[in-house]
């Protein structure tokens, strides 16, 4: 397995470092777009959960190069920074968070609210999908906040068990709801994003942002939980079919007759949590366990103690005695 | 639904499921694992094992289980009944369980109460529950009623990754929550003024740079330990905690694992941990690391318990696998290294070489020529012998079997052989063999009956000594039998040898890599009544070697060669074992071979752990179990493919300086050179460890496919003892026990073989085959039979695989499914590996591939279909959907034993998801093969396969250059079914002989439609090549929002009846034939991620069987 080896896996990953975007999931919303001309008329929009970047700078490149246009990105992680984005490094829980989109926006509202974040994923499934409803409706509730009647809010979904509850909670504040999968996006990915327009938020609805908006639960009626009625939105796949298949190894000369060379990944992350502990598995200082050999050995003539049989079950006394036989000094 | 009429639809009731091991909970002397909604209640029996007594089925309907909490008893008293509150995802329910005589009973359950949020953790305050939720609120709840009595939530309503409750009351009560900002926030809900009124942290402490995964608290000590994303666990002196305004100290920083950490567990005096790595670590309070429990595949460990008296430490993975480690503190009782002083004035000169004769003596050669013994129970050195012939160049080895029996051969650098008797080295014989160097020498044993000892000298010369002993037992013989010559090559050597039983031939491995087979007597062999099917070329050859000084002893070739068979670094040890040659060597894998016919036949590849590249040898533990011994950079390492835990591990500097093993029932024991001295390390209790596998892991990785091969019938003396509910046994499920044997591949690169009988509702893992070097995506059946040929049917099952998947890469192999007493499922099944293919073979041939940018696509196999044409002499055709827009067909030809690529198409020019082959039969028409393919764009291609294999045929364009594949030309006919990728494909014919074609998307949606094949009549058909078969669609539905996700499984069961299952889990069943397909019932099921469905009936008392495979796997069953 060579560094090209993802290159031919995955055709948009060596597209987008081919053409300096910081994550294959720009063509996302280049797709989106192309669709549902998201940014038709936006002069203001809002990325959640920004990092590392990519979304932002497509809309940076398709608003913020219009004059008034305005672009603001939110992550709680640091970004490095991107010409025409302004930054805010914050939770999107928190009121003041809404309140500085708001001042960017020099008090009007966002046209566009957009969200492409993701929870680190666990591999526990119900866990992850939890994660990422949680993060769909903290985005959905600071866009209550931001986003202007008839605006439009893009945000990622896991379509799991439990999707059709998100599908029912969105349909409360839209009113039009659609599930799309833009072609970049690989089959075999269970993540697909919720397209919805016409903020319309029901009447005597108070945002706030103090209590967190709940995932809805099952009904027996409207969104059942095995039986006939489920709340499943029309699904619309974006892109045409000429684009490049996501699915697809390529070989690394592509079509259009371009040799191939190896680029780098545009954007390594920022300070990962797991930093430390590469920097301490690299110098070789994580803690291993002491195997018995790396005690100091003794003189065989030293060894204190006969060899005592194994016990199936030893009761464990409230201290522990060593078995020193081979780590006299 | 009206339409429904009085016909009973079928309604799947979920019989099995093997997922990741989400909780576990030691109650008493009893062990509870969560696995999906179940829980499994596991006893000690009276050997002090834990024994598997009970599943209690759906406890938590469509959630998992994540945890249980047991309410504790005033009286302490939990031998006889517990108070359960089982916890996961929104879900909480309470059983009370009791087993008292060794009996489970189930005596109360509660309503399955749903909360509005996550349940991070549960805790009992006498008789309620207090629950911490996922937006860092609190709950007080009357979990017998199931009433809400009080609802707290923090001013900070951040999603939590974990929290913890500590406390016995609501007063005391404190909740420590691990916020999505990586800081813990300890606040006290019985603080609030007024129900529903937030209550401010008291305190937050930072620290971690990942989020919280968990936490736990240790009341006695005042200890705090969390365990991170950032793959650190942290200990915090925090006193008690339910005092406000403490102060909270870090003691500890313990970085160990290699990944996130999951779990941790503070107990009185240890710390363990486990996580994505699949370690469990055992840390003192201090952060020192005790032990590492190592043996879990795939994505970790998901569960953890302890049970302190016991000193046991529970864990469960990712694969379903469940296993307890014993808490042995500082080291293992009873195992260590020690240095042997060899070093001494009157022991001058250097060691050369060391061997163990049996497991209590070391023997020992300096370059003076000396040899020295080394008794391990007296502990001493004595002196045997000193030759001065033997001086700066000598091989050593000492004889197999018990104690060595006695003996050790010493060699030299001038062809002579000492074979001397350990306890009378003054009778010790010299047999003169060669004119130069004796290159290596080895010993065979054949029962006690005969020993012999080869010994390889110049020009691939091997020469065979028989020896003996007097019946007095104070004198030897050496008798020289005969020669044997070697594969020319460059190091032409052999380097290790062992009698094949009953003990005609030996086989034996040389420094070429290659496995060779002789005579062991090859002057009988000459006798045509015996040897009649040795090869022309196994005759004796004359000295043509002209390097030896005894002319006119003939020399014999092998009778059978595995040329290379372990690459360059060579072979490093035979072994025989229950009716298998085993071959090991420094290519990092080892080789299960049959001798048959007097031919070496390979059966199966196998593979070590990951970066043993030197395998050293291969050892048969007293319980039947096997175990590697091999060389992980320069540590010497004891493997057990079986637990895949690293036994031992020796710091011994690596595999080219002389060592030795031996292991006995009693101990095991490892000796090498290092630093002029000898090391011995030494184990009590050999080979084997006492921690206990209570249930096997399936796969360690996702599952890609899963196929039903064929049923076996047991007889009842077969019959497996049913431990699990004997009370409740399902209707029809008496009689001749029925077991399913079914297939499941997965990204985890293995193909196991499973055995799911339909009495006990439980899977044993029968084999699994590990030939893959990337993910296994598909798999497909043929040649089904039973051992023994149609002439004399035995009980059993055989079949034919072949599998696929990353890298281009397929292997076919054939498997045996016999029935077998001494087994635990009553069955055994032998693989024998056919054939391989790989589309980019001629890139690992490149010299300089290193320096060059291979840009071929690295092409993924996506799905397999066999095509089984009854033309006599063609075998069946493999049809692969490929990742890199191709269809291509290989055939297989000698019952699976060839593999070639046959032809290919670019139809699709996008990834092809799945193909799918069915047969069109009608009266006075040729059968005619279709085959089917779906890509990505929602497009299906059929291609007529019958026409294809006429040879002439326009539908095939030779290959451009010879050695390439044929093209197919244009499908006979293509449709645009969905939108997007389609995941699921599956026809069946219909009474009026066309063909139902069902396929399920990305997007959710179904596409129905019949099939109608118009094929020319017979006898136009012959000369006319043009007259091909046209293919209409006669009727077509779609069913849009059928699945809020992708639809992976279909099966259409009948041409009324149809089942589909999705990633949104959800098992649907519906109406066909009426129009368009109409909403029966659906199921929730509990597999996430569901890749492939295979459904079956399996008899009219037992109905269908259905099996699902994702992330775990699920077997579901109704009844029509």
């Amino acid at each position: 397995m060579g560094r090209t080896s993802k290159d031919k896996r995955d055709v948009y990953y060596r597209l987008a470092k081919e053409n300096g975007w910081r994550a294959r999931s720009a063509f996302k919303l280049l797709q989106l777009d192309e669709e549902f001309h998201l940014f038709q008329g936006v002069t203001r929009a809002v990325d959640l959960c920004a990092a590392p970047g990519s979304w932002s700078q497509v809309l940076s490149q398709k608003i913020g190069g219009q004059g008034p246009g305005r672009v603001v990105a939110v992550d709680l992680q640091a970004m490095a920074p991107l010409p025409g984005v302004i930054q805010i490094q914050g939770d999107i829980t928190q009121l003041s968070t809404a309140k500085e989109i708001i001042q960017h926006f020099e008090g009007c509202h966002a046209d566009l609210v957009v969200c492409d974040g993701a929870p680190d994923v666990t591999g526990l499934h119900d866990v992850d999908e939890y994660m990422q409803a949680q993060l769909l409706l903290a985005a959905l509730n600071i866009a209550t906040h931001v986003l202007k009647p008839g605006g439009c809010f893009v945000a990622k979904i896991f379509r799991g068990r439990d999707v059709t509850l998100l599908y029912s909670q969105l349909r409360v504040f839209f009113s039009s709801v659609l599930c799309a999968k833009p072609r970049s996006s690989r089959n075999s990915s269970i993540e697909a994003f919720a397209v919805c327009r016409g903020y319309d938020p029901p009447e005597g609805f108070v945002a706030d942002l103090t209590k967190p908006l709940l995932d809805h639960s099952y009904d027996s009626d409207f969104n059942q939980l095995d039986g006939p009625t489920r709340i499943i939105v029309p699904f619309v796949t974006c892109g045409d079919l000429s684009a490049y298949d996501s699915d697809r190894s390529y070989p690394l000369n592509l079509q259009d007759g371009s040799e191939y060379k190896y680029t780098p990944p545009t954007q390594p992350p920022i300070s990962p949590p797991y930093q430390e502990a590469c920097t301490l598995k690299k110098k070789g200082q994580l803690a291993k366990e002491t195997h018995p050999q790396d005690c100091p050995i003794s003189r065989v003539d030293a060894l204190s103690q006969p060899l005592a049989a194994i016990q199936c079950h030893t009761v464990l006394g409230p201290e522990i005695k060593d078995n020193k036989m081979n780590c006299t000094p | 639904m009206d339409a429904l009429g009085d016909y009973v639809w079928p309604r799947a009731t979920s019989e099995l499921i093997l997922l990741p091991v989400t909780g576990l909970e030691c109650v008493g002397d009893r062990l509870l694992a969560g696995e999906g909604p179940d829980v499994l209640v596991y006893s000690l029996d009276f050997g002090g094992h834990l024994r598997m007594m009970k599943r209690v089925q759906n406890l938590l309907g469509h959630y998992l289980i994540h945890g249980f909490r047991v309410r504790p008893e005033p009286n302490g008293d939990l031998d006889s009944e517990a108070m359960v509150a089982v916890f996961g995802s929104k879900g909480l329910r309470i059983v009370k369980i009791s087993w008292g005589q060794s009996r489970f009973r189930e005596l109360w359950r509660s309503g399955l109460w749903n909360m509005s949020d996550w349940i991070w953790d549960v805790r009992w305050l006498e008789g309620n529950v207090a629950l911490a939720l996922g937006h860092n609120s609190v709950l007080l709840y009357d979990p017998v009623v199931g009433c809400m009595l009080q609802d707290v939530p923090c001013t900070d309503r951040c999603t939590l990754s974990s929290a913890c409750l500590i406390g016995d009351t609501w007063k005391e009560l404190t909740v420590v929550a691990g916020a999505i900002s990586n800081q813990l926030l300890v606040w006290y809900p019985a603080a609030a003024l007024a129900d529903n009124k937030p209550v401010a942290p008291d305190r937050r402490v930072s620290g971690h740079v990942g989020v919280i995964f968990s936490m736990s608290y240790l009341e006695s000590k005042g200890l705090l330990a969390t365990a991170s994303e950032d793959r650190s666990v942290r200990i915090w002196k925090v006193g008690d905690l339910r005092v406000p305004g403490g102060r909270v100290q870090n003691i500890g920083h313990c970085f160990g694992h290699s990944a996130r950490v999951w779990q941790v567990k503070l107990l009185e005096n240890y710390l363990i941990s486990a996580g994505e790595d699949c370690v469990c670590l055992v840390w003192s309070h201090e952060g020192e690391i005790l032990q590492a429990f190592r043996g879990h595949q795939g994505r970790g460990i998901r569960a953890l318990a302890a049970h302190e008296m016991q000193a046991w430490v529970i864990t469960g993975g990712d694969d379903s696998g469940i296993r307890l480690w014993h808490l042995a503190g500082r080291g293992y009782p009873g195992l260590g290294v020690s240095a042997l002083s060899f070093k001494s004035p009157s022991r001058p000169g250097t060691l050369k070489a060391v061997t163990l004769a049996g497991s209590w003596r070391l023997l020992t050669v300096t370059d003076t020529g000396a040899l020295y013994l080394y008794d391990l129970e007296v502990k001493c050195w004595e002196k045997l012998l000193e030759d001065k012939h033997f001086q700066s160049y000598c091989l050593l080895e000492a004889a197999p079997g018990p104690e060595g029996l006695g003996l050790c051969a010493m060699a030299n650098g001038e062809g002579c052989v000492k074979v001397v008797p350990i306890n009378t080295p003054t009778a010790a014989v010299d047999h003169g063999l060669f004119a130069g160097k004796v290159h290596s020498l080895s010993w065979a044993l054949r029962g006690y009956e005969e020993l012999l000892l080869l010994a390889s000298g110049p020009g691939g010369v091997m020469a065979c000594l028989e020896i003996s002993a007097a019946l007095s037992g104070k004198a030897i013989f050496v008798t020289e039998r005969c020669r044997y010559l070697l594969p020319p090559s460059k190091q032409r050597w052999h380097t290790c040898s062992a009698f094949v039983p009953p003990g005609d031939f030996l086989v034996c491995g040389d420094r070429r890599g290659s496995v060779l087979l002789f005579p062991s007597r090859p002057e009988v062999l000459k006798d045509p009544g015996v040897g009649g099917k040795a090869e022309a070329g196994s005759g004796p050859v004359g000295g043509d070697s002209g390097t030896d000084g005894s002319n006119a002893v003939a020399e014999w070739s092998p009778v059978s060669t595995l040329h290379s068979l372990h690459g360059k670094q060579g072979v490093t040890s035979v072994t025989c074992h229950a009716g298998y040659v085993y071959s090991t060597g420094r290519d990092g894998a080892y080789y299960q071979l049959l001798v048959r016919g007097g031919q070496l036949q390979p059966v199966l590849r196998q593979k070590t752990c990951r970066g043993m590249n030197w395998v050293a040898g291969l050892h048969m533990v007293p319980d039947g179990s096997m175990v590697i011994l091999g060389f992980h950079a320069n540590e010497f390492v004891v493997w057990s493919p079986r637990s895949h835990e690293k036994l031992h591990v020796v710091s011994c500097g690596g595999g080219h300086r002389s060592w030795a093993f031996s292991d006995t029932e009693a101990a095991m024991a490892f000796a090498y050179l290092k630093d002029g001295d000898v090391m011995l390390y030494q184990a009590l209790g050999g080979c084997t460890r006492p921690h206990v596998i209570l249930r096997e892991g399936l796969h360690g990785r996702e599952i890609t496919c899963v196929k039903r091969v064929g049923a076996i019938t047991l007889g009842p003396e077969f019959q497996v003892p049913c431990l699990e509910q004997p009370d409740f046994l399902e209707p029809g499920s008496e009689g001749p026990g029925l077991t399913d044997i079914v297939i499941t591949c997965s990204e985890d690169t293995t193909v196991c073989v499973l055995a799911l009988p339909t009495t006990t509702g439980s899977a044993h893992a029968l084999t699994a085959v590990c030939n893959h070097i990337s993910s296994v995506r598909a798999m497909a059946v043929w040649g089904l039979g039973t051992p023994g040929g149609s002439h004399s049917p035995q009980p059993g099952l055989t079949a034919n695989i072949v599998s696929a998947g990353g890298r281009a890469e397929m292997h076919c192999f054939s498997i045996v499914v016999s029935p077998d007493s001494g087994t635990p499922s009553g069955l055994a099944c032998h693989v024998m590996h056919l054939s391989s293919h790989r589309l980019d073979d001629y890139w690992d041939q490149q010299r300089n591939r290193h320096r060059m940018v291979k840009v071929d696509p690295e092409t993924r196999y996506m799905s397999l279909a066999i095509c089984e044409p009854d033309r006599p002499g063609v075998g069946p055709l493999v049809a692969a959907a490929c990742s890199d827009g191709a269809v291509r067909l290989f055939v297989l030809q000698d019952s699976g034993r060839i593999l070639q690529l046959f032809a290919e198409t670019f139809h699709h020019e996008r990834c092809v998801l799945k193909v799918h082959s069915f047969t069109h039969e009608a009266p006075n028409q040729q059968r005619r093969l279709f085959l089917c393919s779906a890509a990505t764009d929602g497009s299906l291609a059929f291609w007529d396969l019958t026409t294809v294999l006429d040879h002439g045929s326009a539908l095939l364009e030779p290959p451009a250059e010879p050695g390439l594949p044929y093209q197919l030309g244009t499908p006979c006919l293509t449709l645009q079914a969905h939108s997007c990728g389609i995941n699921s494909l599956h026809t069946m014919p219909t009474r009026e002989g066309h063909h139902l074609v069902a396929s399920g998307s990305e997007d959710g949606s179904l596409h129905v439609f019949v099939l109608a094949v118009k094929a020319p009549e017979l006898e136009e058909a012959v000369g006319e090549p043009e007259l091909m078969p046209q293919l209409h669609v006669l009727e077509e539905y779609s069913v849009p929002c059928a699945h809020a996700a992708h639809v992976t499984g279909l099966k259409i069961l009948s041409p009324t009846l149809m089942v589909s299952a999705s990633i949104d889990q959800r098992l649907t069943f519906w109406r066909l034939g009426h129009g368009e397909p109409t909403f029966m019932n659906s199921t929730v099921y509990h597999v996430p991620d569901v890749a492939d469905m295979d459904c079956w009936p399996v008899s009219p008392e037992f109905g269908h069987r259905c099996a699902l495979g994702g992330q775990g796997l699920e077997v579901y069953n109704w009844y029509d």
